[in-house]
């Protein structure tokens, strides 16, 4: 059974180095035919992985634990969806699957319908194949997944409880999927360059598929965030882990990507720019993966495994310079047909808006590795804290939000002082009154009132650029404002997804703001019958009990919770004790609200009812997770295909007639 | 010429922005990460100072006060050990024998005064086969 898996795997990679060069071939050649079985190898590649893919899932969900992975990931008693999960609950599982998903990817590529593009299709393959030839040699050499054990264990060690979560099912494959995604733009960037096809057709042939690897990339990270929040009981939902920080990098950039290729379109200008971002993006997702995968710094999340580590630090190596050499040796062929103009314009901002994003990841990047440079250079690791990231990555991103708002309302080359002043009037008004109302309410932290106004200011630009808009066609139309509205947004999606997206950011920075400024908590050892204060809550402890059932025992503690004498209900914080894996779950229990958080973890007890716990009340971060809510409804109706501009065939009918 | 020049300098005055926030931050955040043994070898000059040490939780050594909310144990390496006294919430993943790092710093009584305990991420416990130990 597994040699079926491990068979498909060295077929794959067969298939991949036969595309590889029949694509070369072809390409020089000019030779239809050629192409035309490059590309069936292509879709071989695909096929075979996904056989592969088929053996694991089929050897987990019938516990073939004679498979290693297979053994060392589940057991008998896990249900279905945490199976799936063993997927990539590994190391070599999720190289599998990153493998798979590229070729899934590249059978898309090369099969979409596309209008413009087409002729750089063929390179592009050729790339994406040359980078799914080195996962494959990954995974048939050192990080064989279907590797076998000499003995056939009764039963598997299972997922650790802690996984145990809905987090689980969609953390890593979002993450994994958004890295894996941004392989097709950095293949058609590398296609651009190699067939001198410089112009915008490779933007455009890859502006959705960048879009939604950086959805799903930005969802991952949302999703991971609050995983860490419900589950890991630390009441944090950050905490710049060099894996966190290493899956926000690529994300950070690639927005900069995302925003500087409309000035690509639009002007004709920062093309080398737009290259040079794409090149680094493809490259973060492969350090991302390399951090975790060889274990150089000290994270909580690392695998340990050296020569995986090396053969991912000399392809990075790779995957850089040949493509930073091509892009100097084409760079006289890449000038920009306009000038930037006026400091005051949409460009500016633009411009400007990608140097903060691409200076925030650059800033995450010295923090991750400073470790290792320190150590590199004086022979002692040094490393940098969360503080660190907080401090510096907090004023630029309010920076960049407020960029974004400026951005909204300026005008393209160069705007007039009047028409600043007419635009911005409004939304600043707003914003000002919004602060006074904050500063009477008793908000008085300046860090707070200055992240809470620019977060209006911007807020209140797009509300009256949406106004602003529908006005217009509702006088023009005579529609009603839904309608306008309506057709306002479907008309344009790409831009008023864009504004939607904005939108999200500020609703997740006021998250951010409340809960990183306006946090209490405090710890308590109480007997049954006493209560604790913290803000308004006070919280009585009633009973501490255990049950259990088949797999676990289960300690519950009941808290009554009121404020300012009002009964709000009841909270229940829980220990797991698991007979099968030697570790205590803690479950935290969370009363959330749009205002506040209350949020309680069971820390210990002793024989005589004396518990401790930790109580912590946290403004606002429920906008974290609503933001997130709306950041993908955004990129959806950014991503949906706009309608083809072909006539209805009804249309079509009747000319004919 | 002149208008390139307006966004050079744009460009340059975010960046000296970005670098002085980052020195200041570096400044007031950035903290040695010893192994124990290392740790052992800087003798007094890290007293008071606010580490990261990585060792092993040695068995038998965990000792729990006020319900769970306060930790000792000892923190082993090769044939160096140190005391260590932890309040707070501890780590679900916080189990004897296992590797750990943690951060604070070293009290004048030899006992290290912990404020934040990292244990390793759960997913990630690889199955080490026997004949690879």
């Amino acid at each position: 059974m597994a040699d079926i898996g491990y068979i498909s795997l060295l077929l794959a990679l067969g298939a991949a180095i036969y595309s590889v060069f029949v694509y070369i071939l072809g390409i020089r050649k000019k030779h239809p035919a050629l192409l035309q079985s490059a590309r069936n190898g292509l879709i071989a590649v695909g096929g075979l992985v996904s056989v592969s893919v088929m053996v694991m899932l089929i050897a987990i969900l019938t516990h073939n634990f004679q498979i290693e992975y297979v053994a060392s990931y589940t057991s008998r008693d896990m249900s279905l969806s945490y199976l799936l999960s063993a997927l990539w609950a590994g190391n070599d599982g999720s190289l599998l699957f990153w493998a798979w998903l590229l070729s899934i990817f590249a059978v898309i590529v090369v099969l979409q319908k596309r209008d413009v593009g087409k002729e750089l299709v063929p390179c592009a393959a050729t790339v994406i194949m040359i980078i799914q030839i080195f996962f494959l040699i990954l995974l048939v050499s050192i990080s064989n997944p279907f590797q076998e054990l000499s003995y056939l264990p009764a039963e598997g060690r299972g997922l650790n409880p802690l996984l145990e979560n809905p987090g689980m099912l969609f953390h890593p494959p979002t993450l994994l999927a958004g890295y894996v995604g941004f392989t097709i733009p950095f293949a058609f960037a590398m296609a651009a360059l190699l067939t001198r096809r410089l112009g915008d057709d490779w933007i455009v042939a890859i502006r959705r598929w960048t879009l939604l690897a950086w959805l799903v990339l930005g969802v991952g990270n949302l999703i991971g965030a609050w995983w860490a929040y419900v589950e890991l009981g630390w009441g944090g939902y950050w905490a710049w882990d060099p894996v966190e920080s290493a899956s926000l990098m690529p994300w950070l950039v690639a927005t900069a990507f995302l925003h500087s290729i409309m000035m690509q379109r639009r002007r004709g200008i920062l093309k080398i720019w737009n290259m040079v971002l794409i090149i680094i993006t493809f490259n973060l997702t492969l350090f991302g993966t390399f951090l975790t995968r060889s274990g150089v710094l000290a994270s909580v999340h690392t695998f340990s495994d050296y020569a995986l580590g090396s053969f991912f630090l000399v392809f990075i190596g790779l995957a850089l310079f040949i493509p930073l050499g091509l892009l100097y040796y084409r760079s006289n062929e890449l000038q920009g047909e306009a000038e930037m103009e006026s400091l005051v314009s949409r460009e500016s901002t633009f411009l400007f808006n990608n140097l903060l994003l691409v200076g925030a990841a650059f800033a995450v990047f010295v923090g991750t590795i400073f470790p290792l440079v320190s150590e590199a250079v004086r022979g002692v690791k040094v490393t940098v804290g969360p503080p660190f990231f907080n401090q510096v990555n907090g004023p630029i991103f309010l920076a960049i939000i407020l960029l974004s708002g400026i951005c909204t309302l300026i005008g393209w080359r160069r705007a007039s002082i009047r028409n600043l002043v007419r635009n911005f009037l409004w939304p600043l008004v707003a914003a000002v009154v919004l602060v006074v109302v904050l500063l009477i309410a008793g908000v008085t932290k300046l860090y707070a009132l200055i992240a809470l106004s620019i977060s209006a200011f911007v807020f209140f630009t797009i509300l009256y650029e949406w106004f602003r808009g529908t006005r217009a066609r509702h006088r023009v139309r005579a529609e009603n404002y839904f309608k306008a509205f309506w057709g306002l947004v479907m008309n344009n999606r790409p831009r008023y997804g864009g504004y939607i997206v904005h939108i999200a950011i500020i609703i997740i920075a006021v998250g951010v703001t409340g809960s990183s400024l306006y946090g209490t908590e405090k710890e308590v050892t109480i007997v049954p019958g006493e209560s604790m204060t913290i803000n308004d809550y006070t919280l009585t402890f009633q009973n501490i009990d255990s049950y259990e059932t088949e797999s676990k025992t289960t300690v519950t503690a009941t808290l009554t919770v009121e404020n300012n004498g009002r009964l709000l209900g009841k909270l229940t914080p829980e220990k797991y004790f698991h007979r099968s894996y030697d570790q205590a779950v803690t479950e935290v229990a969370i009363r959330s609200t749009l205002v506040e958080d209350l949020y309680v973890i069971l820390i210990g007890w002793e024989d005589d009812g004396t518990t401790s716990f930790k109580v912590m009340v946290t403004p606002l971060v429920s906008w974290i997770w609503i933001g997130g809510i709306v950041f993908t409804a955004g990129g959806l109706i950014a991503f949906w295909p706009e309608r083809r501009k072909t006539p209805s065939p009804r249309q079509v009918g009747v000319r004919e007639a | 010429m002149l208008k390139k020049k307006k966004f050079v300098i744009g460009g340059i005055i975010i960046f000296l922005a970005i670098g002085y926030l980052g020195f200041m931050s570096f400044q007031s955040s950035a903290t040695y990460y010893y192994t124990l043994t290392e740790f052992a070898q800087q003798g007094d000059s890290v007293n008071g100072e606010n580490v990261r040490v990585k060792g092993d939780i040695a068995s038998g050594s965990v000792e729990k006060e006020q319900a769970g909310r306060i930790l000792r144990f000892i923190l082993v390496e090769g044939t160096e050990s140190m005391p260590v006294y932890y309040q707070g919430v501890v780590p679900d993943t916080f189990n004897e024998d296992f590797e750990i790092v943690i951060e604070g710093k070293l009290g004048a009584d030899g006992v290290f005064e912990a404020h934040t305990i990292m244990s390793k991420c759960p997913s990630k416990y690889e199955f080490e086969p026997e004949d690879n130990g």
